[in-house]
């Protein structure tokens, strides 16, 4: 029972992190390490297998969706450290304040343009609790809406696309879908980033209309301001035009992306660029600014990173001890079918949610808990979207949601968790109604170029002779290729 | 040995801040990729490896920058509750049985490819373009600030995590 090691390891980093507070990176070595010189010990597996580790660390450093990890996190902190988020935020709250609700939905809005491109949910909520929760409290928004308003905001990163979380993601998925497709030898499409971009939209969208609903219901009485400076601040033409030609762009960027037209690394370099210039032409980026952009930029993809590193060792470990072949095993013996291990998958993602960043998520629990269920279920772009709503649930979810956690202690107030649970229950509502939605109609998720229908085999599978010859038609180098290359490769 | 401690820190803080700065030429070579691609029609692929070659460089010190901010991402909602001597004795822990070890081991396990792909001066495998050597070389300065800030955090008065 070996196998069953893997499941050990997660418990125990799941244990270690709320006791002991070590950052999630180190407990992930910490843990993978002990397993890794049990199993040595044990004889389960062999020192040459670890001694693999810095070929799959280099394989981190030479990939290029990784790039644009950095060059995001650098969009996000340049909108956040130069005037972008109070221009958007006040001119957002005066094109709204015929709504009745300018405070809450131009938060909303905010969020929306910005948690994409931020690090992470934690981040997010950094950068939203100290952006929006002084204007929202100074607005008259009662403390508990104000929170349950900064969770949900911070937490739309991970749904619309093209988040840092949906292209990580993206790539996590990939890799399920070809570990899955190497045991059930199924010809198929396998899933890419663009795919899951794609599939997110509409429910992403719909999820957005309920969220503007519902904060426009619960926040639709006038509010009386606190600070009547602050919440009257009305912006100028200069702030305007800013306001609006940083949402196109901003909103251009993200959609090029999403359809396709830009590469992610490209789209996020030219952002960064094109913000940067701004901030040059009009001398609000400041020598001391610059460094502050830089130094945040660096210390969140570094922790970005370190996690990455950490989950490359930490799979390595659990696959060593084969426990992603026993998870597949254990969820086909259920014979509870693609429902029933959708529904047992997508339940354990959504428990460790309540403890995990996304990223951990992504690096931790998605390569070891999905390509088992790619296996039975072989609509890959709606597992992909189903594992986003799930993880942006489980983060909003009292009284452990990572973002609930994460809102209470960032706001450093007495937050009486009864008040901020009822402000969140519509939007929880709203993100089950779309959850129902897509489990009931999976047409809702946009497949261009659907992956579960094979292109040249109908059947869907190949036996051992077919992927031989395909293998060998494939290696034969064709008759007019250069000499030159043929020599090199 | 205290003032050994103090000087290495100041050396390594140094080093992370300045390695901070090559976002930018990162920034600036990805972003030129796109006209040199379509515009010019030349270079795309050797700014593509340059900036391949920087983004390693950053990463390596990026890890080593988190862990002097305290940026790396942890639960510390119930561990806040701790006594300030509870919390130096796990970051200790932690960085001297955890990060020391791993980092030692992957350094030595790590070493013969760099040293090679050094000698080598290895090129990029795809554009054949020269620099993939310093991959290799990033991949084992990660490393080695890694185990520098471990030991630090390990012996000095005041570790940084959590």
């Amino acid at each position: 029972m070996t196998e069953l090691a893997g499941i050990a390891m997660l418990a125990a980093v799941a244990l270690l992190l709320v006791t002991t507070g070590l950052p999630a990176w180190q407990l992930l070595i910490g843990v993978a390490m002990a397993f890794a010189f049990g199993g040595v010990i044990g004889g389960v597996f062999g020192l040459p297998l670890l001694t693999a580790m810095p070929a799959r660390l280099l394989g981190l450093l030479e990939q290029d969706i990784l790039q644009a990890l950095p060059l995001y996190v650098l969009m996000g902190a340049l909108l956040n450290h130069l005037p972008f988020a109070q221009f958007l935020y006040r001119t957002g709250n005066r094109a709204l304040a015929a709504t009745g609700a300018g405070p809450a939905l131009a938060g909303l809005g905010l969020g929306v343009l910005l948690a994409p491109m931020n690090g992470s949910v934690g981040a997010s909520v950094a950068m939203l609790s100290r952006t929006l929760s002084p204007r929202l409290d100074a607005a008259g928004m009662t403390p508990a809406r104000g929170a349950a308003l900064v969770c949900v905001a911070s937490t739309m990163g991970v749904v619309i696309p093209p988040s840092l979380v949906l292209i990580l993601l993206g790539d996590a998925m990939m890799r399920a879908h070809t570990e899955a497709l190497n045991l059930t030898r199924e010809s198929v499409r396998i899933i890419n980033t663009q795919d899951v971009f794609v599939g997110a939209l509409l429910p992403a969208a719909i999820l957005l209309g309920l969220c503007v609903g519902v904060a426009w219901w619960t926040n639709r009485r006038r509010m009386e301001p606190r600070n009547r400076q602050v919440a009257d601040d009305s912006p100028s033409r200069r702030e305007w035009v800013v306001a609006v030609m940083t949402a196109a762009f901003i909103g251009c960027l993200l959609a090029g992306v999403t359809l396709g037209y830009l590469f992610a690394v490209e789209a996020a370099a030219t952002g960064a660029v094109a913000l940067f210039g701004f901030g040059v032409a009009t001398r609000t980026l400041t020598r001391a600014i610059l460094r502050d952009v830089v130094r945040d930029t660096l210390a969140i993809t570094g922790a970005l990173f370190a996690l990455l590193v950490a989950a490359t060792m930490f799979t390595l470990v659990v696959r060593a001890f084969g426990t992603d072949r026993w998870v597949a095993g254990a969820l086909a013996s259920l014979g509870a079918g693609e429902w029933g291990s959708l529904a047992v998958v997508l339940g354990i993602v959504a428990l460790c949610a309540l403890v995990l960043d996304a990223f951990e998520m992504i690096f931790v629990v998605i390569p070891i808990a999905l390509p088992p269920l790619l296996t039975q279920v072989h609509d890959a772009t709606w597992v992909a979207v189903l594992t986003l709503l799930i993880l942006q649930a489980s983060f909003l979810t009292p009284p452990f949601g990572y973002a609930v956690l994460m809102v209470r202690h960032s706001l450093r107030r007495g937050m009486a968790l009864t008040a901020l649970s009822r402000a969140l229950l519509p939007y929880l509502a709203a993100q089950l109604l779309v959850l129902c939605l897509v489990l009931a109609w999976p047409a809702l998720v946009w497949q261009r170029n659907p992956t579960t229908i094979a292109p040249e085999n109908p059947a869907g599978t190949v036996s051992d002779d077919e992927a031989r010859r395909m293998l060998e038609q494939q290696l034969s180098p064709p008759s007019d290729e250069s000499p030159g290359k043929a020599g090199k490769e | 040995m205290a003032a050994f401690g103090r000087g290495l820190d100041r050396f390594v803080g140094v080093l992370v801040s300045a390695g901070g700065i090559l976002v930018l030429p990162v920034c600036l070579l990805l972003f030129l990729q796109w006209p040199l691609r379509d515009v010019v029609q030349a270079y795309s692929r050797e700014a593509n490896d340059l900036a391949q070659c920087l983004f390693a460089l950053y990463v390596s010190v990026a890890i080593n920058a988190a862990t002097r901010q305290r940026t790396h991402l942890a639960t510390d909602v119930f561990a806040q509750r701790y006594s300030q001597r509870t919390r130096d004795l796990l970051a200790r822990a932690g960085s001297l049985f955890v990060l020391v070890p791993w980092s030692l081991f992957v350094l030595c396990a790590g070493w013969p490819m760099a040293a090679q792909s050094v000698r080598q001066l290895e090129a990029f495998p795809e554009t054949y373009n020269p620099g993939y050597f310093v991959l290799k070389i990033a991949l084992l300065l990660v490393v080695l600030l890694i185990l520098l800030q471990a030991l630090l955090d390990a012996f000095q008065r005041r570790p940084r995590q959590p």
